[in-house]
């Protein structure tokens, strides 16, 4: 033992030779951290940048009026007022999906209705937003034509909240199986049952992760496009004197699809209309996880955790 | 230590499959006698509803559950007393009058209204669907169709004939915690509530399949399709011209363009913060990131446009318009980088320290290890993320709507504009198309969805079976 030298590291990092590779894997990966982050900001300033003139000229006049063929009197009033329907509609319907969570996480043994569930559920969070257009067309614009009334802001509503149910499912399950075992099994200790340690524990303590899931399908609700085209929203409408009913099964318009149809004006003038929809948009969805992060952080504190 | 009571697992003999199919198909036949009476009376009440529609099946739906209920309150139905099928609750006791009332609504509502009146179904085709369901879903031996879940029973053999016994799952039951009444109905109730609202999802996918296929076979069944139709060159749907290559070409480039862009840059992204970054950097270079998923489409759509046409893709393409496959297919990728650095990432943070560690042991540098260690670890989830990304791009709508351009002539030149499955059904629903409400352009639009639909469906699966068949389990 004694005979053998100690080891000298420097001589066997000399050895080694420098690490080249792993010099070069480093900036690659950094580049492409920084090309990701560099597309966020580029999709942020560009927008902002074409929106400005519009924004800045005349901000309160562009949110307040109505859509029209003059651009000088252009505005996303019709579009706001439809997506804050449809949020509240997607909003509505967030209970059966919360429900459906909590039966497959707290309820469901493993049987064939389980797993039929489970994997349709996996299944249509995979379906692409457009076939849900589809299903809404042929269900609640034609099928359901005497609640909706045909192309309306309720078959919008619900079409979305459709699309969205797999995720509210999906981000709920994975609050729910977060709540610890400890908080059920002193409840049931305590003589409660099942449905009384569900509302009473598991519901509250998984609140704050399934408040950020359901804001999240809200904001995603709010985002999409393609099943408003499909489902046959207007690009713009004329509003007469609108009774209630009307407000809810008369033509209606989105944000998405005011953006959509400003983008596809051949006129470059229509392009900062677009932009200035999208800031609408964007800050009402950025609106929507302040209020998340927020509510999050206030329930959170109410639980003393 | 008192060990809990449990109540014994009470036994019940079921029908046989044979004899509940064969009761069961007698059931049309009594609803269409009922629905008739109804028709009948009306039409010599009323004179106003002397169509035999749907409305009489409505109140026959509501009729035959009353009068089962109310007749039968012994726990047998109409029918039952017919073939000897009792209903009974789970612990084995003949069902209360609510009850049976509810599982027979519940059991017309999906067999009989679901069919007709919501889903618009002739009679005929209603039949056929209730053939379907009824003896195949609703009658497994043993096991209990959707409407006995609801309602909390089962059928039982009254005669004895040909029966097969079941164990019915044991009641927990701890007699030591007696329960008040209110309660513990309570508590059944939730526990149903909260079925129900589970199989809301199996409800849409049905409704998806349904909606989208019977307008789909629409297409392929019409008088003026025929199979030449799909491959002469070109997408017009006004001009009767439906070229799947056209769309697929389109579909085809845009998707391999926006992995080039989100494969590369999503897996870098995946191993920094995964392997690299220190918990302060991964906290804020991660929301940054997943702030691009939050992004609507329309506005990444808008971005291509007005930004990496113009701006970016002038620099090496002088000739580029505003309007390209090319510009839509970055566009894209740009939307589904954080679909592929999410789940990637996961992925190698599952794998666990001590195969690092040991890498490190061996003498592994930091390189080695992520690319001969971890990568090959992660390698299901990663390929998954990619599946899935590739999903999303060929399910993205508005980025290519917006961005491609839209010019249904066939074209294999990403430069010049394109079309894809997803463009041109927005196309159609958005009628730039120019198409009324129905005609088989219409009805293409649904032929088109139920493709899509089978390609993501399967490409869904496929990542389900990768992530299972290959997961390392530590």
């Amino acid at each position: 033992m004694a005979a053998s030298s100690p080891v000298d590291l420097d001589q066997l990092r000399a050895r080694r030779g420098a690490d080249v590779r792993g010099q070069i894997f480093l900036i690659l990966l950094l580049l492409s951290v920084a090309l990701a982050i560099a597309m966020v900001g580029a999709v942020f300033y560009d927008v902002i940048v074409q929106a400005w003139g519009i924004l800045s000229d005349r901000l309160w006049d562009f949110l307040a009026s109505p859509s029209s063929s003059d651009p000088e009197k252009a505005g996303v009033a019709q579009g706001i007022r439809g997506s804050l329907l449809i949020a509240l509609i997607v909003m509505a319907t967030f209970p059966i999906g919360v429900a459906g969570a909590v039966y497959l996480e707290e309820y469901a043994e493993d049987t064939w209705v389980t797993r039929l569930i489970q994997v349709t559920v996996r299944n249509l969070a995979g379906v692409p937003s457009i076939v849900y257009g589809l299903l809404g067309l042929a269900v609640f614009v034609q099928g359901l034509r005497g609640i909706t009334g045909g192309s309306s802001v309720i078959a919008a509503g619900i079409t979305l909240a459709v699309l969205v149910l797999p995720v509210v499912v999906i981000t709920s399950s994975e609050a729910v199986r977060a709540v610890p075992g400890s908080l059920r099994d002193g409840a049931y200790g305590l003589g409660a049952t099942q449905w009384e340690v569900i509302r009473s524990q598991v519901i509250p303590a998984a609140l704050p992760g399934i408040l950020t899931g359901t804001v999240l399908a809200v904001a995603r609700a709010m985002g999409e496009a393609a099943p408003l085209l499909v489902i046959g929203a207007a690009g713009f409408y004329t509003t007469g004197n609108n009774d209630f009913l009307e407000q809810f099964q008369g033509a209606f318009t989105a944000l998405p699809m005011n953006i959509a149809n400003f983008a596809r004006e051949p006129a470059q003038t229509w392009r900062g209309h677009a932009a200035g929809a999208s800031v609408v948009l964007l800050v009402m969805v950025f609106f929507l996880n302040l209020v998340a992060i927020i509510a999050r952080a206030r329930i959170s504190k109410k639980l003393g955790r | 230590m008192i060990a809990p009571d449990v109540a014994p697992a009470p036994v019940v003999t079921v029908p046989a499959l044979s004899s509940r199919a064969s009761a069961g198909l007698l059931e049309p036949v009594a609803f269409l006698v009922v629905a008739m009476g109804i028709a009948l009376v009306e039409y010599f009440v009323a004179g106003l509803f002397a169509d035999f529609g749907p409305s009489n099946f409505w109140l026959a739906f509501v009729v035959m559950a009353g009068w089962n209920a109310w007749h039968f309150a012994g726990a047998q139905t109409a029918l039952g007393s017919l073939t000897g099928h009792y209903i009974a609750t789970t612990d084995g006791q003949p069902a209360s009058v609510l009850t049976i009332a509810v599982r027979q609504l519940a059991r017309f509502g999906v067999l009989y209204a679901l069919p007709i009146m919501v889903l618009d179904f002739n009679f005929l085709t209603a039949l056929l669907v209730w053939l379907v369901v009824g003896a195949v879903v609703s009658r497994m031996p043993g096991s209990r169709a959707p409407w006995d879940l609801l309602a909390n029973t089962i059928v039982v053999d009254g005669l004895g004939k040909r029966a097969t016994t079941v164990e019915l799952p044991p009641l927990h039951s701890a007699a030591d915690l007696r329960l008040a009444p209110a309660r513990a109905r309570e508590n059944r109730r939730a526990a149903r509530l909260m079925l129900t609202a589970g199989s809301a999802s199996v409800v849409v996918s049905v409704l998806i399949v349904w909606s989208i296929f019977t307008e789909a076979w629409a297409f392929v069944s019409d008088s003026e399709f025929e199979w030449g139709i799909l491959s002469q060159r070109g997408w017009f749907p006004r001009s009767g011209q439906f070229d799947l290559s056209t769309l697929f070409v389109g579909t085809l480039w845009v998707t391999g363009i926006a992995m080039l862009v989100a494969g590369p840059v999503g897996l870098g992204v995946a191993f920094y913060l995964s392997e690299y970054a220190t918990p302060k950097v991964r906290r804020i270079v991660k929301p940054l990131i997943e702030t691009l998923a939050s992004i609507p489409s329309v506005v990444i759509g808008l971005f291509a446009i007005s930004f990496i046409s113009p701006k970016v893709l002038t620099l090496f393409i002088s000739d580029i318009g505003i309007f390209s496959i090319l510009a839509a297919g970055i566009g894209v990728g740009v939307l589904t980088v954080p679909i592929v650095a999410s789940i990637s990432e996961d992925a190698m943070r599952a794998v666990p320290m001590e195969l690092r560690e040991a890498s490190y042991g061996l003498g592994g540098r930091k390189v080695t290890t992520a690319l001969r260690v971890v990568f090959p670890a992660a390698l299901s989830g990663i390929s998954a993320a990619a599946i899935v990304g590739v999903s999303r791009a060929v399910g993205e709508t508005m980025v290519v709507f917006i961005a491609a351009g839209g010019n249904g002539v066939f074209n294999t030149d990403p430069v010049e504009q394109g079309q894809t499955i997803t463009a041109a059904m927005a196309s159609l629903g958005a009628g730039t198309d120019q198409i009324a409400g129905s005609g088989i352009a219409f009805q293409s639009l649904y032929f088109l969805g139920a493709l899509l639909f089978v390609m993501t469906m399967l490409l869904n699966i496929l990542s389900d079976l990768i992530v299972r068949r290959f997961r390392q389990v530590y």
